[in-house]
């Protein structure tokens, strides 16, 4: 535990010192500081105190404990993998913690994107934790309502059920296929028949049947 | 009576004209393997279209990351690779010294995650580490989303070709694609699973982490293994006989100690019949056992070897793993068409029948022509003994014809040939999973070689040399000889302009691969057809109504 904080106090420290050096913070990812990254897993673009344009101060400070896995797939057509929670609340300008616990025997990933590029390299948020591991991170979130992708992006994690959403403040719109949250978007295409198929059939079904009872001559 | 064969005229077109999108699944899936593709695929979600790639791309895109050239990595010599696209070096360097004796940099580049490949003590003492422990992870490509309307973490096996397909990987970190904003997967997540190459006598552990949707094993062919692991579960990769597979989110061990070197063979052996043609197999190679030797432990789409063992040293001057093997779009695109595993398990297991299917492309080291241009090309200079290390792991055999050269066949399935047995000549046949060491010798006597050229090496079978039946394509790769080689790495040649071959609509099949939407002109007048048919049944049946009520009226009066 020891270990862990010291670990976490020295990517503080880089990420602070990226972000005071404007000039490096475009490089953050390049050279690898503000991050963790080890057997356990690994953090990046942790920062629990770097203020992102438009918030005076820390609105409030919001914690989420997440387990993944298998066990956590709801039983849904098309879900195998699954975080405990797959919607996340948070206000405006409040600092989110996120304890990441991966119940399984293979990595997952808990990442987040569409953050200010110029606080968050790649506009990315990530935490990944090999089996059996778990990891933590913070990051502050922006002034704005909005809705951020929440995934694991190994190969058909997220088409398969890690799927999530962050909504703060009232949210933009709802993301597709959210687990117990939204629909799939091709499942709602694929099992309605367009409206305007039906009424093409039943046109149709009405012509054939008005030509032949049209009466003979 | 008019009206009775009015009402079965009725029947049997609105029969005929029912639109054949609303046929259920498993009827579509049989007219697919009677009728072609077409009448299944357009009934998917999501369809794997060739046309979303449309443009056309360069045959060698210039190196920006200077992988081709020959460089030392902490302290790792990597070997030129003269071909056009190249392998991650830090990758390379982090396969040679293991994942945990390099630094994190190098890991980063790498992409490669810090237990990929553990490498621990020297047991013999002889200068290099003997302990070994390797994870591999499962990786989808091309496969199905519930939101995407084209496959996602895209893999293409040649230009506007991306069949789904189902791999053995490193393990790795982070996203699976370039970035954010690519439908791309990284170079470490592709085809064919990566060539692994150990040493005689290593302890070597294999862990698989399923990764993956579906339950899988690993099942080394042809590489010395016990039946039971030491604590007496089973080794052997094998679901009725040796364990129960491995499940989604879960991890196993695999132990192997081999006291022989050779060529051999990794796949999953769960539903072998579809798991292994989707891509789950890979080269295993057991290198000599010899003081202070240099492995690298994989090699990530087989080709070139650019860290050679020394046994290899000693007799040869390049070493390449040319794994074969074909995929079948109606398998592969099963995938693709639905989100929901249970239907995809159903399909493999009840609806694909491989007695009565065929292959439709052809790859080397996971890709087919023009694709294999870039990456497996054989570059040789005169006077020199090449290692070709072949695998087939097709459903088929493999006819594989050198121009130019006849190469000598010196171990099949791992095993040395005795003296008299070395064949020599210009078409191997190699069975399924069978695997042979050529070498292929560069002298220019007229029968090993007959001199400097671009000479083509590929499948003599017709089939092999297309992509989907369309030529030419499949596994054609070449032997180059350097002076017609340009700087690029793209081979100086005198016939036809390649650059025609990566237009994704040279490989479109007319009116095939292309799926038909819904909502096509032809669809609707289907649906207008039916319902006028559907009417004529509705109004005959009514006729017949009234003309029978009428005519009991009549009798009862």
């Amino acid at each position: 535990m020891r270990r862990f904080r010291f670990r976490l106090s020295l990517v503080l420290a880089a990420v602070i010192a990226a972000v005071m050096a404007p000039t490096e913070a475009q490089h953050v990812h390049d050279d690898h500081s503000g991050m963790q990254f080890d057997s356990s897993g690994m953090v990046m673009n942790h920062n629990p105190d770097v203020l992102p344009q438009g918030c005076d101060a820390i609105s409030s400070d919001v914690s989420f404990t997440v387990h993944a896995g298998t066990d956590h797939a709801l039983g849904e057509i098309g879900r195998i993998f699954g975080y405990s929670q797959h919607d996340f609340r948070a206000p405006p300008c409040s600092r989110v913690t996120i304890h990441f616990h991966n119940d399984d025997q293979v990595r997952h990933q808990w990442m987040l994107h569409g953050l200010p590029r110029y606080l968050y390299p790649q506009g990315m948020f990530h935490l990944e934790a090999a089996g059996g591991q778990h990891v933590m991170g913070s990051f502050i979130v922006p002034a704005d309502d909005a809705t951020y992708l929440v995934h694991c992006d190994m190969a058909q994690h997220m088409e398969k059920g890690m799927k999530a959403q962050l909504v703060v403040g009232k949210g933009s719109t709802d993301l597709w296929s959210v687990p117990g949250v939204t629909t799939d978007f091709n499942s709602a295409a694929d099992d309605k028949m367009p409206r305007g198929t039906i009424m093409l059939l039943l046109a149709s079904v009405l012509t054939g049947a008005a030509l032949m009872s049209a009466p003979r001559r | 009576m008019r009206t009775i064969v009015l009402l079965l005229t009725g029947i049997i077109l609105s029969a005929v004209l029912f639109p054949p999108e609303w046929y259920s699944p498993r009827l579509r899936f049989e007219l697919s393997q009677w009728l072609g593709v077409p009448a299944y695929q357009s009934s998917s979600a999501v369809t794997a279209s060739p046309a979303t790639m449309t443009a056309v791309e360069e045959a060698c895109p210039e190196d920006l990351l200077g992988w081709r050239d020959a460089q030392v990595i902490e302290g790792v010599s990597i070997a030129a690779s003269s071909t056009c696209s190249a392998d991650n070096p830090y990758a390379i360097a982090a396969f040679v010294l293991g994942t945990n004796n390099v630094s994190t940099d190098t890991l980063m580049r790498a992409g490669l995650a810090p237990d990929a490949i553990v490498k621990g003590a020297d047991l013999d003492g002889d200068g290099d580490p003997d302990e070994i422990h390797i994870r591999l992870e499962v990786a989808e490509l091309n496969g199905g989303s519930p939101d995407e309307q084209e496959p996602v973490l895209q893999y293409a096996i040649a230009p506007g070709i991306t069949p789904g397909i189902w791999a053995f990987v490193p393990k790795s970190f982070g996203m699976a694609t370039e970035n954010f904003e690519s439908n791309r997967a990284t170079e470490l997540l592709r085809l064919p699973s990566p060539a692994i190459r150990i040493e005689q006598g290593d302890r070597v552990l294999i862990t698989l982490e399923n990764t993956h949707y579906m339950p899988h094993t690993l099942h080394f062919h042809g590489v010395d293994h016990t039946y039971l692991r030491a604590d007496g579960q089973g080794n052997d990769g094998v679901p009725m006989t040796s364990e129960l597979p491995v499940m989604p989110g879960e991890a196993r061990t695999y132990e192997l100690n081999p006291r022989a070197s050779g060529t051999a063979y990794y796949h999953c052996h769960v539903q072998a019949q579809t798991h292994v043609l989707m891509g789950l197999q890979g080269m295993f190679i057991v290198e000599e056992n010899r003081p202070d030797n240099i492995l690298q432990t994989m090699n990530i789409g087989a080709g070139h070897v650019r860290v050679v063992s020394q046994a290899s040293r000693e007799r040869y001057d390049q070493e390449y793993d040319l794994h074969y093997s074909d995929l079948d779009s109606h398998l592969s695109n099963i995938i693709q068409s639905t989100n929901d595993p249970l239907a995809i398990k159903n399909w493999l297991h009840g609806g694909y029948n491989l007695t009565t299917a065929s292959s439709d492309y052809y790859t080397v080291n996971g890709r087919s022509f023009p694709y294999s241009f870039r990456e497996s090309l054989i570059v040789a200079e005169p006077d020199q003994q090449i290692r070709l290390r072949v695998l087939n792991a097709g459903s088929t055999g493999l006819a594989l014809h050198t121009h130019g050269h006849k190469t000598t066949a010196t171990h099949f399935d791992g095993v040395a040939l005795p003296g008299e047995g070395q064949v020599t000549r210009d078409v191997f046949w190699l069975a399924s999973a069978q695997r042979a060491d050529l070498t292929l010798d560069t002298t220019n006597d007229g029968v090993h070689s007959y001199g400097s050229g671009v000479w083509m090496l590929h499948d003599h079978q017709g089939r092999g040399v297309t992509n989907d039946g369309i030529a030419p394509g499949g596994n054609m790769a070449a032997i180059v000889y350097r002076e017609f080689l340009d700087a690029d790495g793209w081979p100086i040649t005198q016939g036809e302009d390649m650059n025609m071959f990566f237009d994704p609509a040279f490989y479109q099949r007319e009116g095939g691969l292309t799926a038909d939407s819904e909502f096509t002109v032809s669809f609707f007048l289907r649906i207008i057809g039916f319902g006028l048919a559907l009417g004529l049944v509705l109004a005959a049946l009514l006729r017949l109504g009234g003309g029978l009520g009428g005519g009991l009226k009549r009798g009862r009066e």
